[in-house]
């Protein structure tokens, strides 16, 4: 895709422990009862797609070295409020304001971290729980039960597929494309690269930091609205485990913690190969807490093997 | 006393010390000289136990030691106090001068501690300073007074001062030089390693001037002056005649700065340079000659002063500003400020040009392909390394990439380099000049600072030398310049 492609230092090593880990996965899909049935692929897409679409802006977050944010599962509980109550409205309305408000609530935080060089792990710790506060008191705990049920449309499904697939894909292009194919993209690399040199160099840091969050923003009101289209009301506790989710999903996708590596393509990898992981689980009679264990495993595999790559390339 | 014999040592073949040999006496405090490269800290690190000699032998006493770790050089006395702070300002005074000691007990007797703190301070003269206060209280001057009270209070009877004074006001220096003579008046020996040669020879009872890599000599201080130890640093000193270079009157002015000052680093700097003209500014480290840059680039959040590029307004404290009014800045530090060493060649060389190669935000990649070719092309690197890691090239190659970055560029009026060519061979040093050279002759301000003598003479249109945050002396083209005058203003400072 970029005019001047980086030779990847791939080692006999870093090609076969990924095969390795593939060949027994496929061993273990292939053996297991209805794994390799079109309704099973359908399930898997649907379930990648709520935290796909979250862990896609994440990726961008990440890229352009700005760590992770502890505060997704809050706003999108918020933004799924917001899309619930507006219902009255239309639907367009309705997903409009929910993005607009993820946008706003997480541009801020991005650009106190791009333009004051705030931690960003201490900033979103703050503004989780300033956010879910705020949520807890205007709703005075009760769930948000509109009567128009604009959102239906969202949870039917288009030729097959569940529409939040539909939007998990387009967003996944359109990160990609903005990653690779635009100033902003290419800045964001160059940041998360290295950040003191990007700013020795003049490049707008704050500004390029600030776009990042707020495509995560959007991104993180899309899986809120569609949470809430599925649930039908909204509670406090809607966001669920998705911070963790999120950033699960970009890890094992091999994007680099620290910056300046990694892909939207990648991300989307990471979150089919969770799902897949977790559906052979279920199909095998596993528990809850072995699907969680084995994410946890896998998490950490995928960071080991950047770091390892990483490493390398400096010596 | 303190016996150097015969210290030897070579990297991958090239000898970097050879046969060096002089002798501290107890109580002696003894000054270490050389220009850059002499070999000062190369000795020093093989008395501290950093690196091991090829042959030669260091006596401590009366018998010879082996110092093979910095454990070691400890254990045998010797202690290091750097010109980089290594103290920890959360934790107080006294538990800074008992880290790391090797003769600490393991269960820290606090009574005895204490006592045993106050002792080496008063030793030294500091009875203001309490070992229980935070280190974080205590001025800059006062912290660098710790470290080397913490050098004492480890038993120290070598004690080895490395530029300790490069980043210090006069008035700490002068608490500092008084510390120092009272550690020596206890019989412990000090090694005086600094470049400010006024101060050397204020403070030193006899200096060893060292030159590529051999002792020129040991002179008791009285009988020598600044001058006289400069001639033992440089030999043969480098020059540079008036005629070599054209005066500059019929050029117009590009980049003025005045009243540019930066809190505790430049006093005050005024330079008004042309368009087409190469700009050098002289000054060793602390002489503030790398921060009239930093400031210039926008990169020192306290900095004042106006700086006009073109007759714009360039804004300081704000680096994007300053680059979008043309200022390109190299730092001296490449690789954690400079380069994106996991990217690309191509991606280093048009990281600051995307708008060259973009149509409304969007990325053209076969002009990006044409225009990184042409920059490779221009800044002499091999065009099938574009897609290399940047961290990949040589230490030269390095730098061509990252000089590279701003040539070729019509909305880049000023270039200004930080030690242009730090770890770069000779054949890569020439061709930076070169590069330099042709950016100066297509209309920009060319500003670098340097503390080589050649680098200054060979590429300085114009050199400016500097010393304490500010400037010493100028010299334009139509004057005779040496290394002995330029090395005297960077030294002892305005006569």
């Amino acid at each position: 895709m970029t005019a001047v492609p980086v030779r990847s230092g791939i080692s006999a090593v870093g090609l076969v422990v990924p095969l390795a880990g593939l060949a027994v996965l496929v061993g273990l899909a292939g053996t297991t009862h209805r794994f390799l049935s079109l309704d099973n692929a359908r399930a898997i897409l649907a379930s990648t797609a709520f935290v796909g679409i979250t862990a896609i802006g994440a990726t961008l977050v990440m890229i352009a070295g700005s760590g992770v944010s502890l505060a997704t599962s809050q706003t999108a509980t918020v933004t799924a409020m917001f899309f619930l109550s507006t219902q009255q409205y239309g639907l367009v309305t309705a997903v409009t304001v929910a993005v607009l408000t993820g946008v706003a609530l997480t541009a801020l935080q991005g650009a106190v971290i791009g333009y004051w060089h705030a931690n960003p792990i201490v900033l979103t710790i703050a503004a989780g729980f300033a956010i879910g506060g705020a949520t807890t008191w205007f709703s005075g705990g009760t769930p948000v039960n509109p009567e128009v049920r604009e959102f239906d449309v969202l949870n039917s499904t288009v030729l097959g597929l569940p529409v939040a697939v539909y939007v998990l894909l387009g967003v996944t292009v359109l990160a990609h494309l903005t990653l690779h194919r635009t100033t902003a993209g290419r800045q964001m690399y160059l940041v998360g690269s290295n950040r003191t040199a990007a700013r020795a160099a003049g490049l707008p840091v704050g500004r390029v930091t600030v776009i990042a969050w707020a495509f995560f923003g959007a991104c993180i009101a899309l899986t809120g609205v569609f949470l809430a289209s599925f649930n039908t009301s909204a509670t406090v506790t809607l966001g669920g485990t998705l911070t963790l989710d999120a950033i699960a999903a970009v890890l094992v996708g091999g994007t680099a913690i620290t910056g300046g590596r990694g892909s939207a393509l990648q991300t989307l990898g990471g979150a089919v190969l969770i799902a897949v992981i977790s559906d052979v689980l279920l199909l095998r009679g596993y528990s809850t807490g072995v699907q969680i264990l084995v994410k946890g495993i896998l998490v950490l595999a995928a960071v080991v093997a950047v770091h390892l790559r990483a490493t390398r390339g400096r010596r | 006393m303190i016996q150097i014999d015969g210290l030897t040592r070579a990297f991958h073949g090239v000898p970097a010390v050879s046969g060096v040999s002089f002798t501290v006496g107890a109580g002696e405090i003894h000054g270490l000289c050389g220009h850059n490269g002499a070999g000062k800290s190369t000795v020093v690190k093989m008395l501290t136990g950093q690196l091991t000699p090829d042959s030669g032998r260091i006596v401590i006493g009366d018998e010879p030691v082996e110092l093979r770790s910095r454990q070691a050089a400890q254990r045998a006395g010797v202690a290091l106090v750097d010109q980089e702070l290594s103290v920890v300002p959360a934790l107080t005074v006294g538990e800074n001068m008992l880290l790391g000691d090797i003769h600490a007990p393991l269960v820290n007797r606090r009574r005895a501690a204490y006592a045993h703190c106050r002792r080496v301070l008063d030793d030294m003269g500091l009875e203001g300073i309490d070992p229980d206060q935070p280190l974080s209280t205590l001025s800059i001057g006062e912290q660098q007074l710790i470290e080397i009270a913490k050098a004492l209070s480890q038993r120290a009877r070598l004690v080895i001062l490395d530029e300790p004074t490069a980043t210090l006001t006069d008035v700490e220096s002068a608490s500092v030089f008084a510390a120092i003579r009272r550690v020596a008046a206890t019989g412990c020996s000090i090694i005086f390693v600094s470049h400010r040669l006024a101060e050397v020879l204020e403070l030193c009872h006899s200096v060893t001037v060292l030159r590529d890599g051999r002792k020129i000599a040991t002179t008791p201080t009285a009988d020598l002056t600044v001058d006289a130890l400069i001639v033992q640093m440089l030999g043969e000193p480098p020059f540079r005649l008036a005629a070599a270079r054209k005066p500059d009157h019929d050029l117009a002015h590009a980049l003025r700065i005045s009243g540019l000052r930066v809190p505790g680093r430049l006093r005050d700097f005024s330079l008004t340079a042309n368009a087409g003209r190469i700009y050098a500014l002289a000054g060793q480290l602390g002489s503030g000659a790398s921060d009239v840059l930093r400031a210039v680039a926008g990169l020192h959040p306290t900095a004042i002063g106006t700086v006009e590029l073109h007759d714009r307004p360039v804004p300081v404290r704000d680096p994007v500003a300053a680059a979008r009014h043309g200022v390109a800045f190299l730092s001296n530090d490449r690789k954690s400020e400079g380069l994106f060493l996991d990217r690309s060649v191509g991606w280093n060389l048009t990281a600051t040009r995307l708008p060259f190669f973009a149509r409304a935000g969007v990325l053209q990649p076969r002009r990006e392909l044409v225009i990184a070719r042409a920059l490779a092309e221009r800044s002499g690197l091999p065009e099938h390394r574009l897609g290399d890691p940047v961290a990949a090239l040589s230490g030269g190659n390095q730098q061509k990439a990252f000089v590279g970055r701003c040539l070729g560029r019509d909305d880049v009026f000023a270039l200004l380099l930080d030690e242009p060519t730090r770890g770069v061979d000779i054949g890569g040093r020439a061709a930076i000049h070169q590069l330099l050279r042709r950016a100066a002759d297509a209309g920009l301000v060319v500003l670098f600072a340097s503390t080589e003598l050649d680098e200054l003479l060979e590429l300085g249109d114009v050199i400016v030398t500097m010393r304490d945050g500010q400037i010493v002396n100028r010299y334009d083209g139509d004057v005779d310049v040496d290394g002995v005058l330029l090395m005297r203003d960077m030294t002892r400072g305005i006569a």
